[in-house]
């Protein structure tokens, strides 16, 4: 990926590269990308993402759109969410999607796993408290299912708990009578999406090519 | 021996009719009953492939009509060999009694006799458990094949069955190919269709070519015999047909060795589209070799490929028209339920025959057929109509792949249709080999650059060793035109020899492999409820990633496919009831079954997996597909369950018998039960006297009261015992006993295990959610039980081993004085496993709530415990698991809503309410009222020691007796009503399920 080519690599690339991993043909695509989303401003606002026409019929837009907002998935230790982004916000969000190199060692798929499912985390996480609650996760559930109307609504409600009980007894064990469960740890969420290979799943191909041109 | 003894009948019968046919006139066969299921009989022997091994003398006897048929069995000399023959002798001239009826029976009989065979095989092979392991059925299935031709040759002088083209063609394969394509996974062959097209394509062509071009280089360097007339054109149509991955012999060894699924579908979905590649190879070679060599122009090559582009195209455009055509028909068939799976393998095999007609690939016309329909289909027909379609087509297919694979044994016996030349068989065997691993290895390479998975070297590997030829190599090289094609012979023995080698040799040595090589295994286990959510979160996420970086990737576009299904498809092929929920019909489907499972699983097994470190996971990993609940139970409940009418779907008079028995049984067995109940104490410690006569004064002012607990008491139960039902079979069809040790530490008890286990487990889980306070109730049910339970046990054994069952359970001290314990004996009610599958979890908060008010006035021995917060906690969440709770044959699809009214129902006075909406529940009721009367004239009253008495009018037990017939008769006649709207919410329910209680 991060192969440096003879691209007209205009020295900011550069450093976006490094941190980002992506090559310059694909930063220079993204970049392409988000000046067309922003209209060549340099910034990025929610209701920007809001005017993708494809996103419109997404049902987890909502979410998708606040991780690109939410500082902790900078990578820097933030927290909080902010209005607007940059470029170089936008690519490293975009990073986490970066499908992993063919030779890794299994330390670095580990941390590769972990970073994309703290991602995922923080995408259900909204109150940043560290653990997604009942009423958190079932949000999700709920997004998950509102093309579907009001009969996904309660199904939502259903399956959130049904899926929130399988945490608890699969994170928990066995639990004292006076014990609650209270959400999911990050811990809890590694243990639950034990055998769910993220990181061959989320990744996207990021390619080299322009093909901005031909979405609206 | 039996397998012999059936040889020798053919056999025998075989040469009878065959020395004995003299010279016929050739009239058509008799036509047994065309069914699909059995390889069906020529349509006329003259006609060019005469269809099955026939002997065709005795085809001869065959005539077209039934009145023929038996004139021609009648004429003594001519006909029906020996054995025909001394009957007609007996009989002299006259009316005979019995007639000797061969040549009328004979061609359906000989299928028959063929497939028991083959049938009698399998069963064999897999008495030895560490054999099948080692050896792959299909190797297995060949060696019979040689053996048995082998029999028959010897027998007869002549091979009188072999493996014919077209009987494979239009009969064999579309059944193999139907239950492939029916049944592939279609995300994940669409999510690797370009490497799957890549290999079938470019890997056959090469393959083709190589090899072609690089026998004739052997042949002309010499290494290949003079004997062996063939040019180019020869050869490469040899290449062609040998190069190409047969689907049968891929399933066959695959289905095996269980390597994970993307290996899985690239090897298997190769082997099923590259039939397309291999058909017009051979047929444009074909055409050349007619035509001669000098006299082929270069435009024939562009029609050659011109003619795959259509075949391949055409082939698959037939399927999904037939796809189309039967999610539109399966849409209506609600009223007529029982032809829904004939329309699914009518039109299945249609799509084959269909593009079979245009010479179009039927392969891939079936295949996306099935893949294309399958999803519609499914959701179309209803459950029991889901389940036969998926059982005969497994059953075809299994019939088929035998079939085949014994023909291929037995064609290879048969020394006068092949020539044997070393030079020719090694060097392919090496050809196909080293091209299929370069071809692969260039393939992956040039792959990798695009997948964003790449294969590594050890699916490589698997991959280029997993290359199995098959039948369809065979059939082709034995359609060849000996005329034309004058190496035919030599073409035959090789091709003999290459699926051989690569089914018996590759097969039996691939799972060693991919064990050696570590190729990471397919899990059987299914997806946890998380992950299947997140599974659905990610196709959007990355489809939103896809669309934000304004790339036009493969999420995209299957977003905008799904969009296209969910507008447009979907509206016309699925019923409106369907289609309402069908965005989440799928997934919705599985987790609320799975879900259900999961709450039982907690529910049973709180005290089970926390004390016996059993992972409630574990039974549930195991747990295989959730939609087999209804079968899965029923099979096990043959072994375990002490309710034959829980297997009787048809209530008739074995039910009625059964009642009988039990009643009877009750009565005599009254009394060793009581005796055992007071002398066992080991948790259980014997109340005075005085407490006793408390009870039961007690008992009998609650009798009104309890008759309404004890319906949800048993229902209790009877998810509790399918949760443990299912466990032990679980760890049984693994054939893993040290679980089911843990489980139930009856099992090495041969007499009254099973059904003791069953029941004391069910009493162990209860503890933590019905105190001891319940006692009353407990035993009630209890009582009622005995008849149940005894007639499978026999007293004396029963009290021998009722105490150590309690033993090694009895760790916790928590549960050690439970006083329910004293009942550890005595089974709860025995319901069928089928009931409880419709029990929604909210009995439980019904059952707490029940028990709390009971508790204020029967002030019970011991303090209630804190419940369990999980158990409490599914209680509090009851309102809305009904829902999930789906009943297996609801998901049938109708759609009315009982879940949704149980949730509700359940939250206001749940014992009432629940008699009163669910149905299954007013049945058991119902049932309940009827044997009242004779329960209670069984029991006499005040006679009961320590378990209060039953008050004549609760008495569950016989009750019970009945309730699984009735309500096994709802279930199956009519599937209950149905899923899963979700239920809403119970009104108060929300305070309970805050974040924070769970």
């Amino acid at each position: 990926m991060g192969a440096l080519q003879s691209a007209p690599a205009q020295p900011e690339y550069r450093d976006l590269a490094d941190k980002t991993g992506f090559s310059y043909e694909q930063i220079g695509v993204l970049h392409k990308r988000f000046k067309q989303l922003s209209h060549n401003e340099p910034t990025l606002r929610r209701d920007h993402f809001s005017a993708i026409p494809d996103l419109a019929c997404n049902p987890i837009r909502a979410q998708i759109i606040e991780a690109f907002f939410d500082r902790r998935n900078y990578r820097q230790n933030n927290e909080g969410k902010v209005e607007e982004i940059s470029f170089e916000e936008f690519l490293v969000v975009m990073s986490h999607f970066r499908p992993p190199s063919m030779n890794m060692t299994d330390e670095q798929r580990e941390s590769i796993r972990k970073e994309k499912l703290r991602f995922l985390f923080n995408m259900h996480d909204t109150d940043n408290d560290g653990t997604i609650t009942l009423q958190e996760y079932r949000h999700v559930v709920e997004e998950l299912l509102s093309r579907s109307g009001a009969l996904g609504k309660e199904t939502a409600k259903s399956i959130a708990d049904a899926a929130m009980l399988e945490v608890a007894s699969i994170s928990m064990g066995h639990m004292e009578p006076d014990e609650f469960y209270e959400g999911i740890t990050f811990e809890h969420f590694l243990k639950l999406l034990k055998g769910f290979e993220i990181e061959s799943k989320m990744n996207i191909r990021f390619l080299n090519m322009d093909t901005t041109t031909l979405c609206k | 021996m039996l397998l012999m003894l059936l040889l020798l009948l053919t056999a025998g019968t075989g040469t009878g009719a065959g020395t004995g046919a003299g010279t016929g006139t050739g009239a058509p066969p008799l036509r047994g009953p065309a069914l699909r299921s059995s390889p069906p009989v020529p349509a006329s022997p003259s006609a060019s492939p005469p269809l099955l091994l026939l002997p065709k003398p005795r085809a001869e006897y065959g005539a077209p009509g039934v009145a023929s048929a038996r004139s021609a069995a009648e004429e003594p000399a001519g006909g029906g060999g020996e054995e025909a023959g001394e009957q007609h002798h007996h009989h002299g001239g006259g009316f005979r009694v019995v007639q000797w009826e061969w040549s009328y029976v004979q061609t359906p009989y000989i299928i028959a006799i063929w497939l028991l065979v083959a049938s009698v095989a399998k069963i064999l092979f897999h008495f030895s458990q560490r054999f099948t392991t080692v050896v792959p059925e299909s190797c297995m299935l060949i060696l019979l094949g040689l053996v048995l031709g082998g029999i028959v040759l010897i027998a007869n002088k002549k091979q009188l069955y072999q493996l014919e083209p077209a009987l494979f063609f239009l009969f064999l394969l579309p059944t193999i190919v139907g239950d492939a394509g029916y049944f592939m996974p279609a995300r994940l062959f669409f999510d690797n269709l370009g490497a799957i097209l890549m290999y079938a394509v470019v890997g056959t062509l090469w393959n083709a070519f190589c090899t072609g071009f690089s026998l004739y280089a052997a042949k002309l360097v010499g290494v290949i015999d003079e004997r062996v007339h063939a040019d180019l054109l020869d050869f490469l149509l040899f290449g062609a047909l040998v190069s190409a991955v047969d689907p049968v012999a891929v399933l066959a060894v695959f289905e095996e060795v269980h390597v994970n699924d993307t290996l899985f579908i690239i090897v298997f979905g190769e082997s099923l589209v590259n039939d397309a590649v291999t058909v017009v190879l051979y047929k444009v070679y074909i055409s050349f070799v007619e035509v001669g060599a000098e006299n082929v122009q270069t435009v024939d090559y562009f029609k050659g490929v011109a003619s795959f582009l259509i075949v391949s195209i055409g082939g698959t455009l037939v399927g999904l028209v037939f796809a189309v055509l039967l999610g539109f028909i399966t849409r209506f068939t609600k009223k007529v339920r029982i032809i829904e799976p004939l329309f699914v393998f009518l039109l299945v095999y249609l799509a084959y025959l269909t593009a079979e007609l245009f010479s179009l690939s039927a392969i891939l016309s079936m295949t996306f057929c099935g893949i294309g329909a399958n999803k519609y289909v499914e959701a179309n027909i209803s459950q029991k109509s889901r389940t036969t379609v998926k059982y005969t087509m497994k059953t075809l297919a299994s019939i088929a792949e035998t079939i085949i694979f014994i023909f291929l044994g037995i064609s290879a016996v048969d020394k006068t249709k092949w020539a044997w030349d070393t030079g020719l068989v090694s060097c392919t065997l090496i050809f196909i080999f080293i091209f299929r691993a370069m071809g692969v290895i260039g393939q992956t390479w040039v792959l990798n650059r695009f997948r964003l998975v790449p294969l590594d070297k050890i699916d490589q590997v698997v991959m280029s060793y997993g290359g199995l030829r098959g039948a369809v190599a065979f059939a082709l090289v034995v359609l060849l035109d000996g005329e034309q094609v004058r190496a035919k012979d030599y073409f035959v023995a090789t091709t003999i020899v290459v699926v051989f080698f690569t089914v018996m040799f590759q097969g039996l040595t691939i799972k060693p492999l991919v064990k050696w090589l570590k190729v990471p295994r397919s899990t059987s286990r299914k997806p946890t409820i998380n992950e299947e959510i997140h599974e659905r979160a990610f196709d959007h996420i990355l489809t939103a990633v896809e669309d934000i970086a304004g790339l036009q990737g493969y999420h995209h576009w299957r977003d905008k496919w799904e969009q296209f299904d969910k507008n447009y498809l979907s509206k016309l092929l699925l019923r409106k009831s369907v289609y309402r929920k069908s965005e989440l019909w799928e997934a919705y489907q599985k987790i609320n079954i799975r879900d259900a499972i999961s709450v039982i699983d907690q529910g049973g097994n709180v005290l089970t997996s926390a004390r016996l470190s059993l992972p409630s996971m574990t039974s549930r990993a195991s747990f295989p597909e959730v939609t087999n609940v209804t079968n899965y139970l029923r099979e096990n409940g043959s072994g375990v369950c002490l309710d034959l009418q829980v297997i009787d779907n048809v209530p008739g008079a074995k039910v009625e018998e059964d009642m009988e028995t039990h009643h009877v049984l009750a009565e005599n067995l009254y009394k060793p039960r009581r005796r055992y109940q007071s002398a066992y104490s080991r948790h259980f410690m014997p109340l005075g006297e005085k407490e006793r006569q408390d009870r039961e004064v007690f008992q009998r002012n609650m009798k009104s009261r309890m008759e309404t607990f004890k319906s949800t008491r048993h229902k209790r139960h009877k998810k509790e015992r399918s949760l443990k039902k299912r466990r032990g079979s679980d760890s049984k069809e693994d054939g893993n006993e040290k679980p089911r040790r843990n489980v139930s530490w009856q099992d090495k008890d041969p007499v009254v295990v099973p059904v003791e286990s069953e029941e004391e487990k069910g009493e162990h889980s209860d503890p933590e959610k019905e105190k001891e306070e319940d006692e009353g109730i407990t035993f009630v049910a209890r009582k009622a039980e005995t008849p149940k339970i005894r007639p499978k046990s026999v007293p004396a054994a029963l009290e021998g081993c009722h105490s150590p069952p309690a033993a090694p359970y009895s760790p916790t001290s928590e549960d050690s004085h439970l006083p329910w314990k004293g009942g550890v004996g005595s089974p709860p009610p025995c319901v069928s496993v089928e009931a409880t599958k419709i029990i929604p979890v909210d009995l439980q908060q019904a059952w707490n709530q029940s028990i709390s008010s009971l508790e204020s006035i029967s002030s019970p021995p011991a303090p209630a415990e804190p419940v369990h917060p999980r158990v409490s906690a599914l209680s509090r969440l009851g309102g809305p698991r009904p829902a999930s709770y789906t009943p297996p044959g609801s998901l049938a699809g109708s759609t009315s809503s009982v879940g949704a009214q149980v949730a509700q129902g359940s939250f206001c006075f749940p014992e009432k309410k629940e008699e009163e909406e669910e149905e299954e529940e007013e049945e058991e009721e119902g049932a309940l009222q009827e044997m009242r009367p004779l329960m209670s004239s069984l029991r006499p009253p005040g006679a009961m020691p320590p378990p209060p008495q039953p008050p004549p009018g609760s008495a569950p037990g016989s009750g019970k007796r009945r309730n699984p017939c009735v309500y096994l008769r709802s279930f199956v006649t009519a599937p209950p009503p149905p899923p899963p709207p979700p239920p809403p919410p119970p009104p108060g329910d929300s305070r309970s399920r805050g974040p924070t209680q769970l």
